[in-house]
């Protein structure tokens, strides 16, 4: 089937949607690698903007605090998210719609009312601000994007794999240990990577809620792009996140659209 | 009994106490890790907490009055038409797109097509918004208004595009040759048949685009510098810049109220918001 001409200047707007998308992302990474500090001008290949990162002691730090915190977050709110949906879909009770909402809410709230409420929060039962405080917030934003994704999940797959298991004489903790948690690995692992880079890159939380000594990697490009500050080491720092994150939420994509 | 039927034997006898178990540790901790925060944030704006932390019991809507001045509502009314701006020209840019990889776009490509607006989805914003950094000092546009529109759009187009094509996907084409074999033309199918069946699309996106748009924090203050004040970088200037915690506390509330209205309307108007 040939395409009419319509159809052709709906592909080309959108191949220019598409290179809108990205063509920002590409020059960050084509200027990280560039030689001199002029910007707009690429005057040759050289990898001492990240030779420059590898020698900085501060980015190790916070490298480590983001790695830290995200990796945390991923396992308790997996943890927690992932009882939820399994009481939410499986439990036989009522009340489960005000339970559902409760659970949404902190996807709908905006990030930075949910992070200056934090502040409020620790302020005034006096935790001192730093690691704990970062992390015990990302997992409670977390908890509700793992809930959402393993819940359809353990809604979509077939119900009676369970009952045939239980007819074929398993118990109820074989057939959850043999069926259910096998067939719901997949939504798992997707809520595992959309976890993780939620807490990995997130900026507006983590900066309401950390102290004086503990940065990580988002802290650190807002601190040093304030105000218009661009140069080839922050062209590397963001190159270098936006690697992980990117890549782990390609993953992602990837799984959720092959259940599909 | 071995252990595993005594497990068994309680799971099937105390079904109540083992939904406490299952749903009461997550429940437990979003309760103290996200709603006793909003809590504590209502105690704030009323004046109930002083300064250190103090509970003071002293009533008063003074801090509401102070956010309901006349400089902080046009705040309020510039952040607003800003995710406007930004919700009409993703819907512009999206949808055309969203068609295209829903309907048009040859099978093999649409799974790439669709994951590649999924991925910059779950990127932070402040990673893409200084991607746009680059190209903006280079084009000496820093720090004006019309950045911050593009850097708005940027951000926010991938949220308008996913549930505009979640609709169209599921969009039954045999409509369309019906209305060609009618005798519609392709664009009179468009604004009688397309249009009218994607407006649950439409209006997912709007939520997903114009809700947080309001409350933009990162996009205005990177691109726009001091030179475009929203509700985001009001609030960020209150708690991180001059620790007024109690003004700061009730315009949060004010835009949380705000937020929450606009999703009762649309949930009463069109249902399930799909995320």
């Amino acid at each position: 089937m040939s395409m009419s001409l319509r159809d052709k200047l709906m592909g080309l707007y959108s191949a220019f949607v598409y290179a809108f998308l990205y063509v920002p992302i590409i020059i960050v990474i084509i200027f990280s690698f560039n030689e001199s500090r002029t910007l707009g001008q690429f005057t040759g290949f050289s990898l001492k903007w990240y030779q420059v990162l590898l020698e900085d002691k501060v980015v190790w730090v916070a490298f480590y605090n983001s790695l830290n915190v995200a990796v945390i977050t991923t396992l308790v709110s997996l943890f927690l998210g992932t009882l939820a949906a399994y009481g939410m879909v499986r439990l036989d009770i009522g009340g489960k719609g005000a339970v559902d909402s409760l659970l949404y809410v902190p996807i709908i709230i905006p990030e930075i009312a949910e992070a200056l409420s934090l502040l409020l929060f620790y302020k005034f039962t006096g935790y001192e601000l730093g690691w704990l405080t970062v992390l015990l917030g990302h997992i409670a934003f977390d908890i509700s994007f793992v809930y959402v994704v393993v819940r359809a999940r353990l809604a979509g797959f077939d119900r009676s794999l369970e009952e045939a298991s239980l007819t074929l004489g398993a118990n109820e903790v074989q057939t959850f240990l043999k069926v259910t948690l096998p067939l719901s690995m997949p939504g798992i692992i997707a809520a595992a990577l959309i976890a993780f880079t939620l807490s990995f890159d997130d900026f507006i939380k983590t900066a309401f809620t950390t102290g004086p000594g503990f940065q990580t990697l988002p802290l650190i490009i807002w601190s040093q792009s304030a105000r218009g500050g661009v140069g080839p080491e922050l062209n590397a720092l963001t190159t270098v996140i936006m690697a992980i994150s990117m890549t782990i939420a390609y993953i992602y994509a990837k799984l959720t659209m092959e259940k599909q | 009994m071995s252990w595993m039927e005594s497990l068994i034997d309680f799971v099937r006898k105390y079904k109540l106490l083992v939904a406490l178990l299952v749903l009461g540790p997550p429940l437990i901790y979003l309760t103290v890790y996200f709603f006793a925060p909003f809590l504590i944030t209502i105690l704030y704006s009323f004046g109930f907490i002083g300064r250190r932390g103090v509970v003071t019991w002293e009533f008063t809507i003074k801090y509401y009055q102070q956010a309901l001045r006349w400089v902080y509502l046009k705040v309020f009314y510039n952040s607003v038409v800003l995710a406007a701006i930004t919700t009409v020209g993703s819907i512009l840019m999206a949808y055309p797109v969203a068609y295209f990889i829903a309907v048009k776009a040859p099978k093999k490509w649409k799974n790439l097509l669709v994951v590649s607006v999924m991925v910059p989805y779950w990127v932070d914003f402040l990673l893409r918004t200084y991607a746009l950094m680059n190209i903006f000092t280079m084009m000496k546009m820093m720090f004006t208004y019309e950045a911050v529109v593009i850097g708005m759009i940027y951000d926010y187009l991938p949220f308008m595009v996913l549930p505009l094509y979640a609709n169209l996907e599921k969009l039954d084409k045999s409509l369309l040759e019906a209305s060609y074999t009618l005798g519609a033309s392709p664009f009179k199918t468009f604004l009688k048949v397309t249009l009218p069946l994607s407006k649950p699309g439409i209006a997912s996106g709007t939520i997903l685009v114009f809700v947080p748009a309001i409350g933009e924090f990162i996009v205005p203050s990177m691109l726009g510098g001091v030179s475009v004040t929203t509700i985001g970088t009001l609030t960020w200037d209150l708690f991180l810049k001059f620790h007024n915690w109690w003004r700061g506390a009730a315009l949060s509330i004010l835009y949380i109220a705000v937020v929450l209205i606009t999703l009762i309307i649309y949930m009463r108007k069109v249902g399930e918001l799909e995320i």
